[in-house]
């Protein structure tokens, strides 16, 4: 037994009311009438001091009714945990909602949440039941519905923050599925969390079921300030031998400005260069280091500055590396002259980032040899090569690799097993000198090749005119992608086993069209490459809680890898024809080793917490809890911060105060009857 | 709704028409007496017995004639034309009451049910209310009980009391024997108070007395020291109920028996009553006493 307010204890000094009235003899002040004194006169009169208690009944009732309606006031409450939180026939089906966002590594709210979530562990009473919902990016129920305290207690204990946003939305989602399934007559949530302001953009539906009680810890802090990390830039340039430019940008989420910050650059942990910044409350600055020069192979990189209370986003890491290059082998006619692949070989030279390979070969002189470290083959208004060289390129494409087919005034040709699957049929030239020539009218901008150029001023075909083309009638299973204004096919794309072939129905020289002169014609160019290299270059950084698909940062198929955690934590996979997803939920760098391979040089996936979380201010408090409350309960029921909440929260649900008092009145209705008969006749 | 209800006093109290009352009560209490002795006393038949010279012929039964050829003359119960006055002391101490009814209602109630109870037995009924001095007379008359009725209605408390006077009074008013009823609370000396009846008594007047009592002032149950006061004087006195009490009861108890012993001896009819029991104790009382007097043949 404890008091929720002892100091109401006190009161039991009124006890010596009822004691001294009891002892003292006390006159009364308004005479008693009576009929005749004729006797009493005759009594002599005689006072005594009483020095004992009168009316022992009466005297117990008063003290007793004292005693209840000050235990009452001192709001008793049993420590038997079991006590009040649920009896039979009264069991609660609880859902504890727990915020793992990264926010809640801010200084102890960790602690502070887990020994919340500990505390209603023990709260629960015997037929009570617990599902722990952990949340961040998303909601995730940790142990099933259960009343084993254990179970909760080391699912508690194996829980830590992750690196992902706070997102409400899914964990009441989530609770509200299973209060659903729940047959229990009571039910609770309760929500343990930061309130972080990016949590929730007051869209989302966040109602419980009805009759559901909603109680929530706030484990924010009211002067909380916050210095990151949020972003960083790698400028790369092939300029003398290859540099890179990092520019990283620094928040201050603090109402205090900070001086003097102190940014460190490290590569492969060492440090290379620091700089100093000043960042205004509330705002960001820019750091930029001297440039680098880029590293042979990907290199590990970190800006951090000193550290405060949120760590995590103290620093940013990032793989920097080298320009990636694509290889090309334009394939010309054995008679072409310079001209024919001047605008081709112009664009291609002007590729930075990735840096395109040119190699050009007149189809007479091709060799299987110069397919080496080729990614895309350009046959360009030139017959199919034939031979081996043939073979070897029917082969290329085969494997994946890239085939770019330019069918202009000397109408190419692909290989006639082709005709029927890739190939098409391809048709005499239509002369459109005398209408100013054809244009662009239909283009599958769905398409990769057009994907960058569908939003409005991000490019415009329609400026190129198309005087001369062939008919082409492309081959079943071959997607039309461009078309003019005649509803002639212009270019086309097919696959040959796991290559891509695409076929334009014109030339990429300026005669019969003047698209090579109209500016789209670099960034086409430069697409319609990239997309038959099949060119995808891993991300310097994902975001925590972004899945990452191992096939992209360049981990073999069919191999075997093993993927640590920037924890420590190990797991083998096999990347399958699917690819293998790994989804990412700490921030650093994770390893990616071949099983089998030591020597063979590690992948790395460089992770960073979502920017947004760095912002810690909290949202509208009433505003979500008026949001998650049921329409048909209570509203919210506050609960106070952890420290008192068990026994806030034991106190109501035992609710012993009330029933003191009610015994206390009805004591003191007894005592008023009693005091009435006692106090006879005036 | 049982009739013996109306005979509790507090019951009584509710009912704000004395003649209702009376009504209600004496009703209810005659209906109550199952083949009753008192039942239809004034008419009914009591015996024949032979004719004598100088009877009324007209009372000869002449179906007994028939069947025995005597003359014998009937014999009945015969209208008392009694004459019934409620001597009622008002003085101020009866106005007390700890409970229910004060004495001087619960004197009210009864006066008004015995002198209804009167009218029906065809007595001539009056009343004479008193304090220190005779406060209102009524004269006793076939007719009077409205008047006796509204008399005892108009009833306030009055002043100290005395018997010696106002008894004096009323032994020099009323000449024609009576049967005086006395309620009071006979708060006084017992020697005086039975003077004063023996001397109605001693001219002729069948005397009853009706000693009326709280039950406080037998019991004295009071707890609190406290000024106690006199409520016919004003006197106070500091009383410790708790001390005195026994003493009190002890001289209340000798006070009584002085009383009663007094008026035995002065063959006047005495009877004590709480104002806590119902009435019908007061009419037992009353008839028993009248009993004895009205049979006249």
């Amino acid at each position: 037994m404890s008091f929720l307010a002892p100091l109401f204890l006190a009161g039991l000094v009124a006890l010596t009311v009822p004691i001294l009235i009891h002892l003292t003899h006390r006159e009364r002040t308004q005479p008693i009438p009576f009929p005749s004194l004729m006797f009493l006169r005759q009594v002599p009169f005689k006072t005594t001091r009483r020095q004992r208690i009168r009316h022992w009944l009466l005297f117990l009732l008063r003290a007793a009714a004292i005693i209840l309606l000050v235990a009452a006031f001192a709001r008793p409450l049993l420590n038997r945990a079991d006590v009040g939180a649920g009896a039979a026939g009264n069991a609660r089906e609880v859902v504890l909602l727990l915020d793992r966002s990264f926010s809640m590594g801010y200084g102890d709210r960790w602690t502070r949440a887990t020994d919340a979530a500990r505390r209603m562990v023990g709260g629960l009473g015997p037929d009570d039941r617990m599902t722990i919902v952990t949340f961040g990016q998303g909601a995730e129920a940790i142990t099933q519905t259960t009343g084993d305290r254990a179970v909760l207690r080391a699912a508690l204990d194996a829980v830590r923050p992750d690196a992902g946003a706070t997102r409400f939305a899914p964990a009441f989602q989530l609770a509200r599925d299973l209060l659903d399934q729940s047959a229990l007559p009571r039910h609770d949530a309760i929500l343990i969390t930061d309130f972080q302001r990016s949590g929730w953009d007051g869209g989302a539906d966040l109602r419980l079921p009805n009759g559901t009680s909603l109680a929530h810890v706030d484990v924010s802090d009211l002067a909380a300030s916050n210095r990151a990390v949020s972003h960083v830039m790698l400028d790369r340039s092939p300029d003398g031998g290859g540099r890179v430019i990092i520019t990283a940008r620094v928040a201050n989420l603090g109402s205090d400005a900070v001086t003097g910050l102190e940014v460190a650059l490290a590569i492969e942990g060492q440090v290379l260069q620091t700089r100093r910044t000043d960042v205004a409350a509330n705002a960001t600055s820019l750091v930029r280091f001297d440039a680098l020069a880029l590293p042979p192979r990907a290199a590990r990189g970190r800006v951090r500055i000193a550290p405060d209370q949120l760590t995590a986003d103290d620093q940013y890491h990032f793989l920097v590396r080298p320009i990636p290059r694509i290889g090309v082998l334009v394939i010309e006619h054995p008679s072409a002259t310079a001209d024919e692949t001047l605008f081709l070989r112009r664009a291609l030279e002007i590729g930075r980032d990735p840096i395109f390979d040119l190699v050009t070969r007149r189809t007479s002189r091709l060799a299987a040899a110069d397919l080496t470290d080729i990614a895309v083959v350009v046959v360009n208004d030139a017959a199919f090569p034939g031979g081996a060289a043939g073979q070897a390129l029917a082969d290329f494409v085969s494997r994946g690799g890239g085939l770019f087919v330019v069918r202009g005034p000397r109408g190419g040709a692909l290989p006639a097993a082709w005709t029927d699957s890739v190939g098409g049929t391809i048709g005499t030239p239509i002369d459109r000198f005398d209408d100013r020539g054809g244009t662009l009218s239909i283009a599958d901008y769905a398409h990769p090749v057009f994907q960058p150029f569908r939003l409005p001023r991000s490019g415009d075909f329609s400026a190129a005119r198309f005087f001369r083309y062939r008919r082409f009638a492309a081959a079943p299973g071959t997607a039309v992608l461009a078309r003019l204004d005649d509803g002639a096919v212009v270019l086309a794309e097919a696959r040959y086993g796991n290559g891509r072939v695409m076929q334009l129905a014109t030339g990429l020289d300026n005669q019969w069209n003047d698209l090579p002169l109209q500016p789209i014609f670099l960034p086409y160019v430069h697409q319609t490459v990239r997309y038959l290299a099949r060119f995808v270059e891993p991300p310097a950084w994902y975001t925590a809680g972004q899945v990452a698909e191992l096939g992209t940062i360049g981990a073999a198929p069919g191999v075997e890898w093993v993927v640590e955690t920037p924890s420590g934590h190990r797991s083998a996979t096999v990347v399958d024809s699917t690819g293998e997803h790994l989804t990412l939920r700490e921030t650093g760098f994770y390893e990616v080793r071949q099983l089998d391979d030591a020597r063979a040089p590690p992948l790395s996936i460089a992770v960073n917490p979502d920017a947004t979380e760095s912002d810690i201010t909290p949202l509208d408090r009433d505003a979500l809890l008026a949001a998650a409350a049921p329409r048909e309960t209570a509203p919210s029921l506050s609960v106070a911060e952890s420290a008192g909440l068990t026994t806030v929260e034991r106190e109501r649900r035992q609710g012993l105060w009330w029933y003191l008092l009610l015994v206390g009145f009805v004591i003191l209705g007894v005592e008023t009857v009693l005091a009435n008969r006692a106090k006879g006749p005036r | 709704m049982n009739g013996t209800r109306f005979l509790d006093p507090t019951v009584l109290a509710r009912i704000d028409n004395l003649e209702l009352l009376a009504r209600t009560v004496v009703d209810g209490f005659i209906n109550g007496l199952h083949r009753s002795p008192y039942f239809g006393l004034s008419t009914d038949f009591a015996e024949h017995r032979p004719y004598a010279p100088g009877d009324d012929i007209r009372r000869i039964d002449w179906r007994v004639f028939g069947r025995t050829d005597r003359f014998y003359v009937k014999e009945f119960e015969a209208d008392t034309n009694a004459n019934f006055s409620v001597l009622f002391d008002i003085s101020r101490s009866m106005s007390y009451g700890s409970g229910g009814i004060s004495k001087l209602d619960y004197g009210r109630y009864l006066a008004a049910c015995l002198c209804y109870l009167s009218r029906r037995q065809r007595d001539r009924v009056g009343i004479v209310t008193f304090d220190h001095d005779v406060r209102d007379y009524v004269p006793t008359s076939a007719k009077h009980l409205e008047l006796v009725l509204h008399t005892i209605d108009r009833i306030v408390p009055g002043t100290r009391g005395e018997f010696t006077r106002p008894l004096t009074t009323v032994a020099e008013s009323v000449r024609r024997r009576s049967m005086l009823l006395l309620i009071s609370d006979l708060y006084g000396d017992p020697e005086m108070i039975a003077r004063a009846l023996a001397r109605l008594r001693d001219r002729g007047h069948d005397v009853i007395v009706f000693h009326v009592l709280d039950p406080a002032e037998l019991t004295f149950p009071f707890e609190e020291a406290s000024q106690f006061e006199d409520m016919e004087t004003g006197e106070r006195i500091p009383v410790v109920p708790e001390n005195q009490r026994a003493k009190y009861q002890a001289l209340m108890r000798e006070h009584l028996a002085d009383i009663e012993t007094r008026l035995v001896r002065s063959r006047v009819d005495y009877a004590r009553i709480e104002t806590t029991k119902p009435l019908d104790v007061a009419l037992f009382a009353y008839l028993s006493r009248r009993e004895s007097l009205a049979r006249v043949k």
